[in-house]
């Protein structure tokens, strides 16, 4: 099953590769992935597409506490399927 | 100032007075300000040890432990340490000096890429880039490894930041970090411990994290329901408590097991369901609704669905959920389970007995020793057999198992609590790998007391090898060992070899006796093996014993 995630980043250069890594860890296979610089303030808009087997919130809870993480959202049909 | 003495302003405000570490080219200026500091700096022998002995530092004292490392090796020897703090949850704070900006990716002199290499085994890995960026990021990163669920973060600091001139900032006060705590479930886990005709605790080491151990013992008083310990929570229940039943899992008790698949619910405390705790996941617990109390949001519902979880302080859950039981059956039967499945100690023959010993030793240890282990049979030996009263006195390897731990760990304790003894229970195969320091105990004549069970194998590989693959004893033959006594006498260290059970007492009497460090050369049979065991795959009932 495919999800998408929109996370808000700080600007740091390892914020990219620490999603990236957490995200080939817990076991989802990278679908999609653009980045966007906000520019009113230092940081980014990162959408990521996963797919796989396992419930999403294994990986958007492990996603939300990394320290760059400052705010994490499943698209709208992801959480309408959550509570279903 | 420069920044590197800069470094040594930010450990003295954060109260840091011992730290760990090892010299070399990049991280050279701070090591010139350590020369004039009051900050003590014990030098180790590999960066790997330094670190688990601020690991050790860490773990029995509640404080942060702080290692330094140089670029390129120095930093890549600190990988395995960071990821034992990382999975035992410590809060460690590593500092390691970098190449000069000017040449960073240009395949320098000593140059890795450490925050890419660390980022997976730390909680967070910072770079400083501007001197100004310095003092806030090593005070930021002692609040994370110490906030919420503690752990390893690592702070790189190339060279040409240390050299940079600095000015001592403003030094904010920062509040106390108050933990977001949501008792709305409450009334709901009271009705499930009203309800329950089998409750249990099963409690791991975030309870003495969260220093929650006294709410603890209230909680379990008043709910009077029977408990067991993961390897880290052990020492977490009050020795007088008549229902604590043990370790539970691959090597636990068959009383905390057993009673753990029987149980209808079961009170999760600072504990993540390990693969080594629950066997057969699927078969684990299996009528058992979960309460599930931790401070990490992601481990509810990762390995076990919760019933009802608590996210938050440990020491204001405890209290909102204590509800009175009705299980006098239950504790019976449990008390029954521990009677049972007791340990025995009447083993045949003169040689010593791995079991017997420990519990020798366990018993006449001085109150509050701490006991640190490394990995293998004499670590579920030392967990089965001896008895701590705080997990901050039993420092064992858990979630990584790293061998090697036991020995700079046990440096570690004894440096953070000097009034207390400090015991090394290793195996053969493990001593060996951080044997170097035996050179950081002669050089700060470190009082550590170090036992090692010798069966000339790799014990607990030989012990599955005889159990799983049809006795084809691949690479654990260890028969060429040194002599251990020679080898510390080496480093200035007496000790002494003992082979018969009647030799036992009188050698660790010798042992606590003597003033200074001592190996007690313990050497036993390699036919003994650790029991019970869960055989992987099967469910926690289904025990393999001696007798089985």
């Amino acid at each position: 099953m495919q999800h998408t995630l929109t996370i808000t980043t700080s600007n740091e250069a390892s914020v990219v590769e620490r999603l990236l890594q957490v995200t080939r860890y817990r076991g989802y296979q990278l679908a999609g992935l653009e980045l966007t610089p906000l520019t009113d303030r230092a940081g980014m808009q990162i959408t990521l597409k996963v797919k796989s087997d396992k419930p999403i919130t294994l990986l958007t809870n492990q996603l939300a506490k990394l320290y760059d993480v400052q705010q994490l959202a499943l698209a709208s049909a992801d959480v309408a399927v959550l509570r279903a | 100032m420069n920044g590197a003495e800069l470094v040594l302003k930010v450990l003295q405000q954060q109260g840091v007075d011992t730290i760990f570490g090892y010299p070399g080219g990049a991280i050279m200026p701070i090591y010139d300000a350590i020369y004039h500091s009051t900050v003590k700096h014990y030098l180790c022998r590999h960066e790997q040890g330094g670190a688990f002995s601020a690991i050790g530092y860490a773990r029995a004292s509640g404080k942060v432990g702080v290692c330094l490392a140089t670029s390129g090796p120095g930093a890549t020897n600190l990988i395995t340490s960071l990821a034992d703090a990382l999975l035992d949850s410590v809060p460690l704070v590593a500092i390691t000096g970098q190449v000069s900006q000017a040449v960073m990716g240009s395949d320098a002199f000593q140059e890795v890429d450490v925050l890419g290499l660390s980022l997976s085994v730390t909680k967070h890995s910072f770079m400083v880039r501007n001197v100004n960026d310095l003092a806030a990021t090593l005070q930021e990163a002692f609040r994370l490894a110490q906030s919420g669920r503690p752990g390893p973060v690592l702070v790189d600091i190339p060279k040409d930041i240390q050299l940079a001139p600095a000015v001592e900032p403003e030094w904010p006060e920062y509040p106390a970090p108050r933990i977001a705590t949501s008792l709305a479930n409450a009334a709901k886990a009271r009705q499930l411990i009203a309800d329950a005709k089998k409750p249990i605790a099963y409690i791991g080491g975030g309870v003495q994290m969260a220093d929650a151990l006294a709410q603890l013992q209230t909680f379990l008083a008043e709910s009077a329901m029977p408990s067991v310990t993961t390897l880290k929570g052990m020492g977490s229940v009050a020795r007088a408590n008549p229902h604590y039943l043990g370790m539970l899992g691959m090597h636990g008790t068959q009383a905390a097991n057993l009673a753990v698949q029987q149980c209808d619910l079961l009170i999760c405390l600072g504990a993540r369901f390990d693969d080594r705790v629950t066997g057969n996941l699927a078969k684990f617990a299996p009528d058992a609704k979960v309460i599930h109390v931790d401070i990490d949001p992601a481990e509810i519902n990762k390995v076990r669905f919760a019933d009802c979880a608590f996210i938050g302080d440990m020491k204001q859950i405890l209290p909102a959920i204590s509800a009175p039981t009705q299980c006098e059956d239950w504790l019976a039967h449990c008390l029954q389970l521990k009677q049972q499945y007791g340990w025995r100690y009447d083993h045949p023959g003169e040689r010593i007995y791995a079991p017997l010993m420990l519990k020798q030793l366990s018993d006449r240890m001085p109150d509050n020793s701490v006991v640190c282990c490394d990995v293998g049979q004499h670590q579920m030996w030392v967990a089965q057999h001896m008895r701590f009263n705080s997990p901050r006195n039993h420092l064992s390897s858990g979630g990584l198992g790293t061998m090697g731990f036991g020995l700079p760990a046990a440096i570690g304790a004894k440096l953070a609590r000097p009034q207390d003894t400090v015991i090394a229970v290793s195996g053969d195969g493990s001593f060996m790998m951080n044997v170097q320091e035996l050179g950081t105990i002669k050089r700060f004549r470190l009082p550590v007391k170090i036992v090692i069970v010798d069966n000339q194998r790799l014990g607990m590989v030989k012990q599955w090898q005889q159990l799983f693959f049809n006795e084809r004893y691949s690479e654990t033959d260890l028969s060429d060992n040194p002599d251990f006594v020679a080898l510390a006498a080496a480093f200035a260290i007496p000790g002494h070899t003992i082979t018969r059970k009647d030799e036992v007492e009188s050698a660790l009497d010798a042992m606590f006796t003597w003033p200074g460090p001592y190996l007690l050369h313990v050497r036993i049979d390699e036919k003994d093996n650790v029991w019970p065991l869960v055989p992987p795959g099967a469910a926690n009932e289904d025990m393999l014993t001696e007798t089985n």
